[in-house]
């Protein structure tokens, strides 16, 4: 199995879905969001070490290569809001 | 009132931008079609060459612009700095050569030719595990000489790749909602379909060469235009 494919089943193991209108791989119930960008850039160790980390209560971890503001991480939630 | 969103912003920039597009995309296609009349001359009766031209449309700019933003998302607090001139392919043309060596031919026709020498380069790789390392299609992007504002994009594709984008972007590039979720597998069928019209195209042409009908029509072809000169 290729490294991409092989990434991508362990995030779909781990519970995460991927959003075509965000281009990101989101858990809600864990609370992360990993974008394409970052899931691209790292390898499955790193990937494995952001999944397996706790998320701080009542917040949401986003795992993209550059650190999204404030007023980003708003529009995206507002966007995947159910 | 409410606040003017990024969106609004990009839209009203599309509609300034718009004459611009046109004038570029009329430029485009002039120096393509000047630049392919003497092969368009000589084709055989089999063979084809077709120019297709589009302005990107609105909503589809935006969504290009918003797709290269991580996580597809526009930053509210940034939005002065977006801007659809960062695009590629605001006016677009694209060829479709059949057989394949026209297709080559093509390319090294237009690539040739001044106004395209200085365009980068970006074409259209199969995915990393295909073992062909050819293109799937040549892609060029830059700046018509009568104007530096849009950028333009100049693709040739083989004829049968191309028509079969026609289906396959609208159904699986650029996803509908309701097909979300049903295509994590496509990307195998997707390659063998490349494969398999690369393979007819081949065949096609190893049988053409070879039929002998065909050489010896080609011969007094050349016979005739010899007896002319």
């Amino acid at each position: 199995m290729v490294t991409e494919e092989r990434k991508k089943r362990i995030l779909e193991d781990a519970g995460f879905a991927y959003s075509f209108d965000r281009l990101s791989y989101i858990n809600r119930q864990a609370r992360k969001v990993f974008s394409i960008e970052f899931v691209q850039d790292n390898d499955e160790a790193e990937i494995r070490a952001r999944i397996g980390k706790p998320t701080p209560a009542g917040e949401w971890e986003f795992n993209f290569n550059s650190k999204p503001t404030d007023s980003v991480k708003r529009e995206f939630l507002r966007s995947i809001a159910p | 009132m409410t606040e003017r969103t990024v969106e609004d912003r990009l839209r009203e920039e599309y509609f300034t931008l718009l004459p611009d597009a046109r004038l570029v995309l009329e430029e485009l296609k002039a120096e393509v079609g000047y630049c392919l009349l003497p092969l368009l001359k000589k084709l055989e009766r089999h063979e084809k060459i077709t120019v297709i031209s589009r302005i990107k449309e609105c909503e589809s700019a935006l969504g290009a612009l918003r797709r290269r933003q991580e996580g597809a998302i526009f930053d509210p607090n940034r939005a002065g700095e977006y801007s659809l001139k960062a695009l590629n392919d605001l006016a677009g043309v694209r060829v479709l050569a059949f057989p394949r060596t026209r297709w080559a031919e093509v390319n090294g026709l237009l690539r040739q030719h001044s106004q395209f020498t200085r365009w980068t380069s970006d074409p259209v790789l199969p995915t990393p595990n295909d073992p062909d390392t050819q293109p799937l299609a040549f892609k060029y992007h830059g700046y018509c000489s009568r104007n530096g504002v849009v950028r333009a994009e100049l693709q040739i594709a083989p004829m049968l790749v191309g028509l079969f984008w026609d289906v396959e972007h609208s159904a699986i590039y650029k996803p509908s909602p309701q097909f979300k979720g049903v295509l994590a597998g496509m990307n195998e069928r997707t390659n063998k379909v490349y494969e398999a019209l690369k393979e007819f195209e081949s065949e096609f042409e190893r049988l053409i060469r070879r039929d002998p009908l065909k050489a010896r029509k080609r011969k007094k072809k050349k016979k005739k235009r010899g007896r002319n000169q």
